[in-house]
């Protein structure tokens, strides 16, 4: 089996798609904050990648997803705020401050933050979340953007501070 | 100097020490660790995976089978076909010809679309368009007609062209003579330069560029009678008729003769006919078989 077959295999296909469809979409979503769009643009990512298999090794197939996600992107609607949730059954390692009071500073700490991280300029927010909530280390996030290390530590740091900025800002 | 970015290592988890300390209890260290704290918690909204992967595997499908252009629809496959076998069909009956063939030693009637009743005497063949009648036929050999009255009414042969209104006529042509004999009104016949008029009993002969006029008695041509009328005919023309009627071969061994008959022959008895024939130029009769016969001099 070529490597051009591989990505035509319905079964390493669907592989392919389930190890990189969130990541992708996620990827939108922090670009865009827009949802539905984000779901689009990666569902025709992938189309175009099944429809085109046959062209594409399954080993830049990866790559050819970012780029056609980003080309499509390119002239697309204006950023909208980004939608993100927090894990609902989340417990505070503080167990001893559950009080109400706690729990409403918690509340509120929540909303300063997304309102921080929908603030951040984009490409910080992109990296930031690449690593906060896929959990990606410096270097796949570097890989996939297309920059290096030191790059993305940069927007990290950058992220981080313009973050803590907003929230005491506000405080 | 390598630039440090010592919030992206502590928030990566990879800070040494020395730097920790310089982050931990600057009034921003508490607010960081909320932001580290909660980010961590941050998700995206669930969405569908299977089904979007369902929608994009089906996607190629739909690409190959179910998008279906219109013109590939089986619906216009059948009505192509259809037009086609319409449109041939009125092709096949505006431009082909119906033809009809006496064999040698048969004679055939039949009738065309204006009701002109055709006897078609032996070796002749009559070509007319069936479905897109214009009172014209190719002949070739020998038919006696009986047009219906109406338009003109053009019989065609090699060597003339014959054009009646409405009549009974014969018209025989047979390698380069040209007999036209009217039984019933009037029929005018072109052969070259030549243009006659006949009418009723009358009968015009044109060989060689000669004519020949004369006058009939008899009401239907004497070949429908079976009989075979020779009028000055070569002892050639005889045999090629004889052979037409009877489906035989005849051979004329080692003679010449420039004699010319006139008679009667039957078309239904052979023994007779060529008895009369053989008589008349004295001939001996020599059957080899059923089928072939031989003239021989005495």
């Amino acid at each position: 089996m070529t490597i051009n077959e591989q990505t035509c295999d319905e079964i390493q296909f669907s592989a392919f798609f389930k190890s990189h469809c969130k990541a992708l979409r996620n990827f939108l979503i922090y670009k865009f904050g827009n949802l539905e769009k984000a779901e689009d643009m990666t569902q025709e990512a992938f189309i175009k990648l099944w429809q085109n298999c046959a062209d594409v090794p399954l080993e830049k197939a990866k790559s050819y997803i970012y780029t056609i996600a980003n080309n499509g992107s390119l002239n697309e609607i204006a950023h909208q705020k980004v939608v993100l949730n927090y894990e609902k059954n989340f417990v505070g390692n503080d167990t001893n401050n559950e009080n109400p009071e706690f729990q409403l500073e918690e509340k509120q700490f929540k909303v300063k933050l997304q309102n921080a991280i929908d603030k951040l300029n984009e490409t910080q927010r992109i990296a930031f979340l690449m690593h906060r909530i896929d959990g990606k280390k410096y270097a796949q996030i570097a890989e996939e953007l297309g920059i290096s290390v030191k790059a993305v530590e940069k927007r990290i740091h950058l992220a981080l501070q313009a973050l803590r900025k907003e929230i005491d800002t506000i405080k | 100097m390598e630039e440090k970015y010592p919030l992206a290592d502590w928030l990566n988890d990879e800070i040494s020490d020395e730097a920790t300390a310089k982050i931990v209890g600057t009034p921003a260290f508490e607010t960081l660790q909320k932001i580290k704290k909660y980010s961590a918690t941050l998700q995206t909204t669930a969405f569908d995976e299977p089904e979007m992967l369902a929608t994009i595997l089906a996607s190629k499908n739909k690409n190959k089978t179910n998008v279906i252009p219109l013109y590939n629809h089986w619906v216009f496959k059948v009505a192509a076909i259809i037009l086609l076998s319409i449109g041939s069909l009125f092709m096949f009956q505006n431009f082909t010809q119906t033809k009809y063939v006496a064999d040698i030693g048969q004679k055939t009637n039949f009738t065309l679309p204006d009701a002109s009743e055709v006897a078609l005497n032996a070796g002749s063949e009559i070509e007319y368009q069936k479905y897109n009648w214009d009172r014209n036929v190719d002949l070739n050999g020998e038919a006696y007609f009986k047009v219906a009255k109406g338009k003109r009414f053009e019989v065609a042969t090699s060597l003339g062209k014959v054009a009646v209104l409405g009549t009974e006529f014969d018209v025989k042509s047979r390698e380069n003579r040209l007999d036209v004999t009217c039984y019933e009104g009037r029929v005018q016949v072109n052969y070259k330069k030549y243009q006659v008029l006949l009418s009723q009993g009358q009968s015009v002969t044109f060989e060689n560029n000669k004519q020949i006029d004369q006058t009939v008695t008899i009401s239907k041509p004497e070949w429908l009678r079976n009989k075979i009328v020779f009028d000055k005919e070569n002892l050639m023309q005889i045999i090629a008729e004889l052979e037409r009627n009877y489906d035989v071969k005849i051979k004329a061994n080692l003679f010449q003769t420039g004699a010319l008959f006139t008679g009667k022959v039957p078309s239904d008895n052979l023994e007779v006919a060529l008895n009369s024939i053989a008589a008349t130029y004295q001939l001996k009769i020599i059957k080899t078989d059923s089928k072939s016969i031989i003239f021989e001099k005495k």
